[in-house]
């Protein structure tokens, strides 16, 4: 089981699914009892953000942290002050869904005083089956351009291997392997891995030495309807 | 090579690479920007070049410099940089040169938005730029898609020696599906030699090339454009391309859609078929030329009552439908222009409105 709890940063190269990771990963806690609250931090890209899960995220009791109306379309990245609140007063599980690459990443630099004192958890999200993290040298100079832009460590991988709809066993399994070699290279530990839910019932989880999250796809384009998630 | 899951934008800055092309100019815009970011760090991997103008009026004539050299060249931008190029492309076609141009368009008119839209068609298909010229335009509807028709664009500009465009939209630009990349095709230009102006050491023949625009005699004038037109006309016959969808049914409704419009078509398909109620599509792939009598035939189904262009703009595409259709059906359109693509449910509400 998914273990994951506190604050919790997560960062990745653009694509490798940080906002699919993070909603599920929301809902999979708030399911385990958890008080979860989900800040949206992505002001680089406009499209498919964490913010067009908000409704179902919000029926599920998570509380979604967003930019305020006004500086939705700004030009310039603009952080509310209640994500530093956010991070002062953090629930029992806070996640903070940055940008894609470094330059999404830096934006947290401007969070460092209300980061200080503070045990943050910052995962980085990988997905072989995307360009530039295809192998563990692409992950590892993915992981220091991100360390450097938003100064801070990166403690923990996330093994997100898929190819969306096409995803199959196999996939999963060599995805798997990758980042464990990736994880044992690095020294740094492999927090969980994904699957999708429909993939769940014949996984053989024996084989992986982390949990699995089980992700119920809710970034979809507009000819396809997210999956309906259960209290 | 297995599957890799891709971006559009990503994409198809490496299906460019793998059509042979190493020369690409752009200046960023969103939505598009990503095929810069991704060329950025590719072309260099592949002793390519990537040159980010000083504007995207910069980049249309850096391309036409490139192109009338015989340089296998493209560029990507979002609609206002188009208009920019506007003037460039306009020239370009009329020297004959081979250019391929990506637009992943936004909502306009003017700045618009960033969000994805179709209202470039009328740019795309009747002009943009000045004068009597045609670009050959084709518009996916997927990421694989967006691949096979940015490696037929070269090929394809590179035989009519004229532009060609690739119309995405926000969408495809945006969003990731897994993908597949044929092996590498040919470099250069094959028939260069007849007219580039790539130096008179590399050629065989004696006779120098000459890329140019101007035609001040009004003899030279006619006989240019009618050389172009005959262009477009070989164009209107060979290579018309569709996907027809549901049509050996008794559909009561042709829907004409293109690109990511159509994917949520397919899917209003679908669902109305669950219904028990049968509609069709014609999806041209080709925007110019356009596929003309297919729809006409399609409209001419004794079970079809009407026919919709559904577009993601304020209704462009309907009159090239309208044309096609001949009157012998009416013609509605849909669509919206804002930048949020219509659901299938409201797509089935418009259609049965009708009935």
């Amino acid at each position: 089981m998914v273990q994951v709890k506190g604050i919790v940063v997560i960062v990745g190269n653009y694509g490798s699914g940080k906002t699919e990771v993070a909603i599920n990963l929301a809902v999979n806690r708030k399911r385990a009892g958890l008080d979860v609250r989900i800040a949206d931090l992505d002001l680089v890209n406009p499209y498919f953000r964490t913010r067009e899960a908000r409704k179902p995220l919000a029926e599920l009791g998570i509380d979604v942290v967003l930019p305020p109306e006004k500086y939705l379309q700004a030009d310039l990245p603009i952080l509310s002050p209640v994500i530093a609140g956010l991070i002062r007063q953090p629930s029992q599980l806070t996640l903070i869904d940055a940008g894609g690459d470094d330059v999404g990443a830096t934006v947290l630099a401007t969070l460092a005083d209300s980061f200080r004192k503070r045990r943050v958890h910052m995962l980085q999200v990988v997905n072989p089956y995307r360009p530039f993290t295809d192998t563990v040298t692409g992950c590892l100079k993915m992981r220091n351009e991100i360390e450097k832009a938003s100064k801070m460590t990166i403690n923990g991988i996330i093994g997100n291997a898929n190819l969306i709809d096409e995803t199959t066993m196999e996939d999963i399994y060599k995805g798997y392997d990758f980042v464990k070699a990736l994880s044992d290279e690095s020294r740094l530990p492999l927090e969980f891995i994904t699957a999708p839910v429909e993939l769940l019932p014949e996984i053989d989880v024996e084989r992986f030495a982390c949990p699995v999250l089980s992700i119920e796809r809710q970034l979809v384009p507009p000819w396809k309807k997210a999956a309906e998630l259960r209290k | 090579m297995g599957k890799i899951l891709m971006k559009g934008n990503e994409a198809i800055g490496e299906a460019a690479i793998r059509a042979g092309c190493l020369n690409y100019f752009a200046y960023p815009i969103t939505p598009q920007s990503e095929v810069a970011e991704y060329l950025s760090r590719r072309m260099p991997e592949v002793g390519g070049v990537f040159l980010q103008g000083e504007s995207e009026i910069a980049v249309g004539n850096m391309l036409f410099g490139a192109a009338g050299c015989g340089a296998r060249v493209f560029t990507t931008s979002s609609s206002p940089g188009i208009s920019l190029m506007s003037e460039a492309i306009s020239y370009i076609s009329s020297a004959q040169c081979p250019v391929v141009f990506v637009n992943i368009v936004r909502g306009g008119p003017g700045l618009g938005g960033i969000l994805p839209s179709q209202a470039d068609y009328f740019q795309a298909t009747k002009g943009g730029g000045h004068g009597d010229y045609r670009l050959l335009v084709m518009a996916p509807a997927s990421v694989q898609e967006a691949v096979e028709m940015v490696m037929t664009a070269f090929p394809l500009a590179e035989k009519y020696r004229n532009p060609v465009m690739i119309l995405g939209d926000g969408l495809i630009g945006q969003m990731m599906e897994p993908v597949e990349f044929p092996e590498h095709l040919r470099t250069e230009p094959s028939n260069k030699d007849d007219w580039a102006t790539n130096g008179m050491d590399t050629r065989k023949s004696n006779k120098p090339n000459l890329v140019k625009s101007l035609f001040l005699s009004a003899e030279l004038l006619e006989e240019h454009n009618v050389i172009l037109k005959a262009k477009y006309d070989r164009m209107k016959q060979e290579e018309v391309r569709y996907e027809p969808y549901n049509i050996d049914t008794d559909y009561q409704a042709l829907i004409v859609s293109f690109g990511t419009m159509s994917r949520v078509c397919r899917t209003v398909i679908d669902d109305l078929k669950a219904e028990g109620f049968e509609t069709a599509m014609i999806r041209p792939q080709t925007l110019f030329p356009f596929p003309e009598e297919p729809i006409k035939q399609a409209a001419l189904k004794e079970s079809c009552k009407i026919v919709l262009s559904i577009e993601l703009n304020m209704g462009q595409m309907v009159e090239d439908v309208e044309r096609s259709v001949q009157g012998t059906r009416p013609v509605h359109w849909y669509g919206k222009a804002g930048g949020d693509v219509p659901t299938p449910e409201e797509v089935i509400d418009v259609i049965k409105s009708f009935f």
